[in-house]
C-alpha cells in the first residue's frame, strides 16, 4: 500500500501534492523564523519603556546587572512596587492590573527575554559598558518604545562589524576583539 | 516489516518527519522559549547573572563535612567542599556530590499527609501530651546534631525517653564495638582515631577506610600522605581480610585470612615480632601459638614471619575495622590489633592511635545505638511500652535486619510518626508523615565525631528556600510542645529553629582561640553561617593511655558462625550506595570500584569454588542463612578466598523512590540476631548456602562498565 502511496508521487498530480506540501513546509519555517524576530507577548501587554524612560529614569535603575555582569537582569517585582505602590493609577488600571495581581499574589511575572544570543555564546555586559558603550548603541532608542523589540537581528555579523570598528588601527585590539574566543568558549 | 511497508520505506518517512520537525523547530535558539521569573524581591546580596555561594554541612552521612554550595537565582546547582573546613579541606566523596539529587529527586514527600500543618502539629502535640512522658520515644539518625539536642532537652526536662539514635553505617563500623575496646584496653571510652598519613607501615584488618568508615574523606586524605608523604619515604600498606575490598586492592600486601582470626593473627604477628626484638615475651602474645594460628588463619606461617619483621625496623600502626568486627568475636579481634600497636609504642604519638577530638559543645563522647541496644527498643515497642514514636533521619525498616522485627513491633506502636523527607521503607509504615526540609533547605549543626585533631562544629543553613511543604522538625516539635503547654512548652521556650541554635552557639561565644569571635550573637551567627562552622584551634586528640596493654590480658577467642551453610559470608557496605544513596541516579550509575557493577546486587564467589558447583557470570543463586534468603546473580571474584563469598550492603529497598526500588537484594535480611562482645551484631558472623536458581541467561544479568543489560529493564519491575 505504502508502495503504491510512493508510485502515486510520482504522477503529476502527486508531484503537485509534494510541492504543496513542501510548500507549506517551507512557509512555516520562514514563518517561524520571522517570529523569532518579533517582539514576544509580554505578560504586561504593551508595557511601556518610553513612559518609564520619560520620567527620566535610567536603564541602569531598572536593569542594574548590566554595569555589573553578564546579565542585565528583569527588576524585581519589589522594585517595580516601590514606585508604583505610590501611583494611584495602579490601583485601578486594567493596564496594570498584571504587575498588581502578581505582587498581592506572590507570583512571578513571567517576562519573555528578546534581545539575546544563542547559548554557545559568552556575551558580557558589564565589558561594553566599560567600554564607553551606551545602551541604545545596541537596543536603539528604547525612549520610543512600548514593548522592546530588537533595532537588528542580532547575529554574530553585527557583533563583529562593531568589534571590528571599534579596534580602529590598533592590531593588538583587533587581534583580542576579532578573536574566536573572545565570544565562544 | 510488511511487504507493503518495507524497511527502506519507514526510514523514508521517518527521515521526512525528523527534517520537517529540525526546521520548524531549530530556527531560534533554546532560550527563546524561556520565561524569566524575575524575584519577588532580590535579596541584597545576590546580584543578577551571578551565583550565590553558601557555605553549609552536608547531610548525606554523619561524618560532617563542610561544603560551599553554588547557587544561581534561588537553584542549588553545584556542591563542593567547603575548602576552610578543617575536616574535609575543600573535598567531598560522591554522596556530597549527589546531594543534588536528594534536593531535586522527583519523589521527595511534598507535603504533610495530614494536609495541612495546623493538623500535622496539633497531631504531634496531641501525641506529646496524651501519653505519658516514658510512652514517648524519639527515634533518631545519626545526624543532625542540633536535632538532637533539641529533642534531648525535651525529654530531660518532660521525663520522656532519652532520644536514641541509630544509622546502618554505625553498625557496620561497629562503634559500640570500637569504643569498648578503647575503655578496656585504655581505660577510656572513645572513637579511635589512626593517623594514617604519618604512618611507616599500616596493618588493616578488614578495615574498609578508603570507603565509607567513620570518616572517608580524612582517612582518604591520610592515605595519600601515607604513600607520598612530604617528610617520609613511602609506607607499606598490609590489608588482612577474607574479600578484597576495594582499599585492600591499594595495598601492598593483601593477606586473605579465614574470617574471624583476625584477631588471633595480630596477637601471632606480636608474638613473632617480640621474639625477632628480643627480650621477655609481653603477656599479651604470649597465649598463642604462632603455627596454630597461620594453620586456623589460612595462612603460611612464613608469611607472619615476614610480617613479623616488619616491626623490627619500623613503627607499624594496626587498624581493626570492617567485616572483622562483626564476627562473634569482634570486640576481642577489635582489642587484639588495638593491642598489637603497643609493640611499636604509638599510643597518641603521630602515625599512630589516637581517640577523637570530642567538638566544642560535647562534654563526653556518645555514640549511635548498638544492635542489643536496639533490641531493648524493639522489645519496648513490642511490649507496648512505647504508645508514641518519632522518627527523624534514619529508615530503620530498611536499615535494621528484618530479624529484629522492627516492623512488626512498629504494628505495635499507636502512633508512629515520620518526620521521613523521602518516603521510605519506615514513613510508609508510619501514621502520620511531616515531612523535614531536604539537607540543603535546612539549618542546623553537627559536631564532627572524628576525623580532624580540632573541636570543629559544622554549620548547616538554607541554600535555597524549600521547595515544597515541607517544615523543619525542629520547628515542627517548638510549635507542638508551645501547643502542648505545660513543662513541654517550658523546655522548648523558643520563637523557632533558628533562636535555637543561636542560644546553643552563644555558649561559644565565649571561648577562646575560636577560629572567629564576634561581639554579639547576631554577628557570631552571621560568622557562623558564612564559615559553615565553628572550631577550635586547639590539639584534642586525645592520647590513650596504652601503658599496660602489653601487659594486659586480651583474649583470642575462636569465632562462633550462625548457621549450617558452608561458606562464610562477608556482607560490605557500598561506599556509594549505603543506607540512603540509592534513590540517587548518579549513585546508582557509579561503578562499583572492584567489580564496576551498577544498579543491582551481586554475589563475589571465587572462580574456582564457582567451578566446583558449576556457576558462572551472571548465573542466579539463592544465598541461604538462617535467617533468610535473598537471590542475586553471581560475580566471579577472584579477590575472594574460595571458603568465602560476599555481597554489597545498599539495595533492596522495597520503598524510597523510583530510583530505589525494586532493585537488587538487601544482604540485611539474611542477618541473624547475635552480638559480639560489645552488643555490635555479628554480621558476619554466619555461614551461608548457595542454591543455584537458573543459569545466565544472555542478554540478562549484571549491567558493568561494558554493559549495560540489565539497568532499565529491572527498573519496570521485570523478574529475570
Amino acid at each position: 500500500m505504502i508502495k503504491k502511496f510512493f508510485d502515486w508521487l510520482k504522477q503529476p498530480l502527486g508531484l503537485i501534492a509534494v510541492g504543496i506540501v513542501f510548500l507549506a513546509v517551507f512557509s512555516a519555517a520562514a514563518y517561524g523564523l520571522y517570529t523569532t524576530q518579533q517582539a514576544p507577548e509580554q505578560p504586561v501587554p504593551g508595557f511601556p519603556h518610553k513612559t518609564h524612560v520619560a520620567f527620566g529614569i535610567q536603564c541602569l535603575y531598572c536593569h542594574p546587572g548590566a554595569s555589573k555582569g553578564p546579565a542585565a537582569g528583569i527588576p524585581s517585582q519589589a522594585k517595580c512596587w516601590a514606585c508604583h505602590n505610590q501611583i494611584v493609577k495602579t490601583q485601578d488600571s486594567a493596564l496594570l492590573a498584571p504587575l498588581k495581581d502578581a505582587v498581592l499574589s506572590g507570583r512571578s511575572l513571567e517576562w519573555v527575554p528578546v534581545a539575546i544570543v544563542p547559548d554557545f555564546v559568552q556575551f558580557n555586559h558589564r565589558a561594553h559598558i566599560a567600554a564607553g558603550k551606551n545602551c541604545e548603541d545596541c537596543h536603539g532608542d528604547v525612549s520610543q518604545m512600548g514593548i522592546y523589540e530588537n533595532p537588528q537581528v542580532m547575529n554574530m555579523g553585527w557583533c563583529l562589524n562593531c568589534h571590528i570598528e571599534s579596534a580602529g588601527d590598533d592590531q593588538e585590539k583587533l587581534i583580542k576583539l576579532a578573536d574566536c574566543g573572545t565570544c565562544h568558549y | 516489516m510488511t511487504e507493503q511497508f518495507s524497511r527502506r520505506d519507514f526510514l523514508k518517512l521517518a527521515g521526512l518527519g525528523a527534517a520537517t520537525t529540525a526546521i520548524l523547530t531549530g530556527c531560534g535558539p533554546a532560550s527563546r522559549y524561556v520565561k524569566r521569573e524575575p524575584y519577588q524581591q532580590m535579596p541584597e546580596y545576590n546580584s543578577v547573572g551571578q551565583s550565590t555561594y553558601y557555605a553549609t554541612t552536608c547531610r548525606e552521612c554523619a561524618a560532617g563535612c563542610g561544603l560551599v554550595v553554588r547557587t544561581y537565582q534561588g537553584r542549588a546547582i553545584k556542591t563542593e567542599g567547603n575548602a576552610n573546613h578543617p575536616l574535609n579541606l575543600g573535598k567531598t566523596c560522591a554522596r556530597g556530590q549527589a546531594t543534588l539529587q536528594g534536593l531535586y529527586n522527583p519523589d521527595r514527600v511534598q507535603g504533610p499527609s495530614t494536609g495541612d500543618w495546623d493538623s500535622a502539629i496539633q497531631s504531634v502535640a496531641d501525641a506529646l501530651k496524651n501519653y505519658k512522658p516514658s510512652e514517648v520515644a524519639f527515634l533518631m539518625g545519626m545526624a543532625p546534631d542540633h536535632l538532637f539536642d533539641l529533642v534531648s532537652d525535651l525529654a530531660s526536662a518532660t521525663g520522656m525517653n532519652a532520644p536514641v539514635r541509630y544509622g546502618a553505617l554505625g553498625m557496620f563500623e561497629a562503634r559500640a564495638t570500637l569504643s569498648k575496646a578503647a575503655e578496656n584496653l585504655f581505660g577510656q571510652a572513645g572513637l579511635p582515631w589512626f593517623d594514617i598519613g604519618k604512618a611507616q607501615v599500616v596493618f588493616s584488618f578488614g578495615a574498609n577506610f578508603l570507603e565509607t568508615w567513620l570518616s572517608p574523606l580524612p582517612y582518604t586524605r591520610g592515605f595519600v600522605g601515607l604513600r607520598e608523604g612530604e617528610t617520609k619515604l613511602r609506607a607499606t600498606f598490609v590489608q588482612f581480610e577474607a574479600r578484597m575490598s576495594a582499599t585492600g586492592a591499594k595495598a601492598d600486601h593483601w593477606v586473605p585470612v579465614r574470617p574471624g582470626t583476625e584477631g588471633l593473627v595480630a596477637l601471632a604477628i606480636g608474638n613473632l615480632a617480640s621474639e625477632l626484638r628480643g627480650g621477655a615475651m609481653p603477656r599479651v602474645f604470649s597465649s598463642v601459638n604462632p603455627a596454630e594460628v597461620a594453620e586456623a588463619a589460612g595462612v603460611e606461617l612464613e608469611a607472619l614471619h615476614h610480617l613479623a619483621e616488619m616491626f623490627v625496623n619500623s613503627n607499624v600502626l594496626a587498624i581493626p575495622g570492617g567485616a572483622a568486627l562483626g564476627q562473634s568475636n569482634g570486640l576481642e579481634i577489635a582489642e587484639a590489633v588495638l593491642a598489637l600497636n603497643a609493640l611499636s609504642d604509638n599510643f597518641g604519638k603521630p602515625g599512630g592511635v589516637y581517640l577523637s577530638a570530642l567538638a566544642p559543645n560535647q562534654t563526653e563522647y556518645s555514640r549511635p545505638a548498638s544492635a542489643e541496644e536496639m533490641i531493648a527498643f524493639v522489645e519496648k515497642m513490642k511490649s507496648g511500652a512505647i504508645k508514641a514514636l518519632f522518627v527523624h533521619g534514619v529508615n530503620p525498616v530498611f536499615e535494621l535486619p528484618a530479624s529484629l522485627g522492627f516492623k512488626e513491633a512498629l504494628g505495635k506502636v499507636e502512633e508512629v510518626i515520620s518526620f521521613a523527607t523521602f518516603p521510605d521503607e519506615t514513613a510508609a509504615e508510619a501514621k502520620y508523615l511531616l515531612p523535614d526540609h531536604h539537607g540543603l533547605e535546612s539549618w542546623g549543626y553537627q559536631r564532627v565525631a572524628t576525623g580532624v585533631s580540632l573541636p570543629v562544629l559544622s554549620g548547616a543553613q538554607p541554600v535555597v528556600a524549600p521547595f515544597y511543604d515541607t517544615r523543619a522538625t525542629a520547628d515542627v516539635l517548638i510549635t507542638a510542645a508551645q501547643l502542648a503547654g505545660g513543662k513541654f512548652a517550658e523546655a522548648l521556650p523558643y520563637k523557632d529553629e533558628v533562636e535555637f541554635l543561636q542560644t546553643k552557639l552563644s555558649a561559644l561565644m565565649g571561648e577562646a582561640n575560636g577560629s572567629f569571635s564576634a561581639p554579639d550573637a547576631a554577628t557570631f551567627m552571621a560568622y557562623f553561617q558564612q564559615y559553615g562552622g565553628w572550631f577550635k584551634n586547639a590539639e584534642a586528640l586525645v592520647a590513650p593511655d596504652g601503658s599496660g596493654v602489653l601487659n594486659g590480658n586480651v583474649r583470642a577467642t575462636e569465632p562462633e558462625f550462625a548457621g549450617e551453610g558452608e561458606f562464610f559470608f562477608v556482607p560490605f557496605v557500598s561506599p556509594t550506595l549505603a543506607e540512603a544513596g540509592a534513590n540517587k541516579p548518579w549513585l546508582q550509575e557509579l561503578p562499583d570500584s572492584t567489580t564496576t557493577v551498577m544498579w543491582n546486587t551481586w554475589v563475589e564467589i571465587n572462580p574456582e569454588t564457582a567451578h566446583e558447583l558449576g556457576l558462572h557470570n551472571d548465573d542466579r543463586v539463592k544465598v541461604i542463612s538462617e535467617a533468610g534468603e535473598v537471590e542475586a546473580y553471581v560475580y566471579l571474584y577472584p579477590a575472594i578466598r574460595p571458603d568465602t563469598i560476599a555481597m554489597p550492603f545498599g539495595q533492596g529497598h522495597t520503598a524510597y523512590g523510583r530510583y530505589a526500588e525494586n532493585r537488587g537484594v538487601n544482604p540485611a535480611d539474611l542477618f541473624g540476631v547475635h552480638f559480639n562482645g560489645a552488643g555490635d551484631l555479628a554480621f558476619a558472623g554466619m555461614k551461608v548456602k548457595i542454591e543455584k536458581v537458573s543459569s545466565a541467561v544472555s542478554g540478562v544479568g549484571l549491567s558493568r562498565m561494558e554493559s549495560r543489560i540489565g539497568v532499565y529493564g529491572e527498573a519496570l519491575g521485570e523478574e529475570h
